[in-house]
């Protein structure tokens, strides 16, 4: 055997444990969400080839439209928060000054927490009887007279609270992105600026933010993406409630396929998270693709 | 020059409330968690803990099932079994045993991650290996697809392979999940290594395997560690999966037996202290291995977004 003929064989036997965790952890299942979406999926028996009528199902199902609903909503809240801490933070952090490295160190740390404990952190945080943020607020004259504030009373002060906590958590991955992106940014740009008397906000305005497009685009999908799959910090903090004002898309997907045991349903919903995350994600990989 | 050094009043000003605030739930928890009950459930919070006390984490680590039983039906000695064996059904098994399942997934899921992905990134770069274009494309390919939204057919399949309540299933989902940011590091960190110091240790005679192990890995560490420190992330902090695919209360992994020490058995009163105490438990690790691989860790987690 020639030594080629040897290393292209030891080459596939190497990269053949990758391959095949590939194939049936991924390429099967991917395969089978779609197969599962148009059968019906009985508890006993074989599956039965249903055409659309699991996606006519879920497309009639208001639980469904109220879950995308909320999660487009979600998204849409914690989106522009996220960006808005990181994008200070990460100015803050480009500065040249002494203890930048700390203060990225601390500002990255709750990242590294999971978010279910997150989670459970806030809930303590937030609760009611005991909670120091209801303290603080009534102590600052935010409580009222009936004294009791209950920040998971309504869907919509149940998520602006799970967005504080989303922020507090996450928004350290988009800083760093953002920090990458700063400090690609050529200093000859500044002190051009500097030169034509720019103020600092004039610069930050009109050339650091332009020149930071990319990098904005980049943690915008990111943050998006990552707000569809929303679970944990729901699932946690509210249970989807008060009555299922704040159910989320893959929350929904779960209860339909193990609460209500409806798997083909699911499997379809699946298919729909699927491909909105495939849409984005494909926005987000052209970005990068165009400005590095 | 004074306008100057009031500016730098103001940056430090910033950035240290910043810094409170973000350091603030975490000092809070730990706190709570060591404080005695009657200073922990109070309307007047203190901001230091007067008593010290390791109650909670006595409480949830040395917990025992049967002896709560017992002391239950000793206590209250007109309901029958089966009510307190309800009622405390909901409590758990404390967080030893769970820590112990999230300690083996995390453990399994690094070292299969690292045994595989650096097989596979060598393979895909050094050797010349039929396909390797593609099968690198194939390998990438989960990017554009979240682990997320296949959760149905996983667990059909998992069912299916009789892999559902066991460490092994989420070992495997977990360290494929890991694939594509795995091959992709070590891919970059064989690259970077000159071919010529290959060719010298074949003319020696070694063996592919031995090559990968004495002379490549040793020079592939910052990419390894990135490797396992990310891969250490996904699988302790994973939520969802061992939610969906561990039953059992023998294999309840960490985040999932928080849930259950919170309810406490009861939909509408918090057990606080141990809830705390759990937290910081589940926390520890992960702090650990961020105070020492800092730059790795930043590098895994944000590398997962920003791939090529």
């Amino acid at each position: 055997m020639s030594r080629l003929r040897k290393e292209q064989l030891v080459g596939l036997l190497m990269v053949s444990p990758a391959l095949i965790l590939l194939a049936v952890f991924f390429l099967y299942p991917l395969v089978n969400s779609f197969y599962m979406s148009f059968h019906k999926w009985p508890l006993f028996g074989k599956p039965k080839w249903v055409g659309l009528d699991n996606y006519i199902f879920m497309f009639q199902d208001e639980r469904f439209w109220e879950s995308l609903k909320f999660t487009f909503v979600y998204t849409l809240t914690v989106t522009p928060m996220l960006f808005v801490v990181a994008i200070g933070t990460a100015l803050l952090c480009n500065a040249k000054a002494w203890g930048t490295t700390f203060f990225r160190s601390i500002y990255f740390l709750p990242v590294v927490m999971s978010f279910a404990t997150a989670s459970y952190v806030w809930l303590w945080l937030y609760s009611e009887m005991y909670g120091v943020i209801v303290y603080a607020l009534e102590f600052f004259g935010f409580g009222g007279e009936n004294k009791n504030l209950n920040v998971w009373k309504t869907g919509t002060s149940s998520m602006w609270a799970v967005n504080a906590m989303v922020t507090w958590k996450f928004s350290g991955i988009q800083m760093i992105i953002l920090i990458a992106g700063l400090q690609a940014i050529r200093d000859d740009y500044y002190e051009a600026s500097k030169l034509m008397g720019a103020s600092r906000w004039q610069t930050i305005w009109n050339v650091t933010l332009p020149l930071l497009r990319p990098s904005i685009a980049l943690a915008l999908i990111l943050s998006i993406a990552g707000s569809i799959q929303a679970y944990e910090q729901f699932v946690i903090m509210t249970r989807g409630g008060p009555s299922n004002s704040t159910k989320t898309l893959v929350m929904h997907t779960v209860d339909m396929g193990f609460d209500y045991f409806k798997l083909g349903p699911a499997a379809s919903l699946g298919v729909i998270i699927m491909i909105i995350l495939f849409v984005l994600t494909v926005i987000q990989l052209r970005l990068f693709r165009k400005n590095y | 020059m004074r306008r100057y050094s009031s500016d730098w009043y103001w940056y430090y000003a910033i950035n240290y409330t910043l810094v409170i605030i973000i350091i603030f739930p975490i000092y809070w928890t730990l706190i709570s968690s060591f404080k005695k009950p009657s200073e922990l459930i109070t309307s007047e919070p203190t901001f230091y803990p007067h008593d010290l006390t390791l109650q909670y984490y006595d409480q949830i680590w040395n917990f025992d099932r049967l002896k709560r039983l017992q002391d239950a039906e000793s206590d209250d000695s007109e309901s029958s079994g089966v009510e307190i064996e309800s009622k405390f059904r909901l409590d758990g098994e404390g967080v030893r045993r769970p820590f112990m399942n999230s300690a083996i997934v995390s453990a399994g899921t690094i070292i299969l991650t690292i045994i595989v992905c650096t097989l596979g990134g060598y393979s895909l770069t050094v050797l010349n290996t039929p396909l390797k274009n593609f099968f690198f494309l194939l390998v990438i390919l989960p990017i554009l697809i979240p682990g997320i939204s296949l959760i149905i057919p996983l667990y059909k399949l998992l069912k299916d392979l009789g892999l559902t309540n066991t460490h092994l299933g989420l070992i495997l989902i977990h360290t494929c999940g890991m694939l594509p940011l795995g091959i992709f590091m070590m891919r970059n960190a064989f690259n970077s290594i000159p071919s010529s110091l290959r060719e010298v240790a074949m003319l020696e005679g070694s063996s592919e395997l031995k090559i990968i192990t004495s002379v490549m890995l040793p020079l592939a560490i910052p990419g390894l560690l990135t490797v396992m420190v990310f891969a250490m992330y996904v699988s302790w902090n994973d939520y969802i999966y061992a939610f969906i695919f561990i039953n059992s209360p023998e294999n309840t992994m960490l985040n999932i037996s928080l849930m259950k020490i919170a309810l406490g058995g009861s939909q509408f009163e918090m057990k606080w202290g141990s809830l705390t105490a759990g937290s910081i438990v589940s926390f520890l690790p992960i702090i650990i291995f961020y105070t020492f691989l800092q730059q790795y860790f930043v590098r895994g987690v944000t590398g997962s977004a920003v791939k090529e």
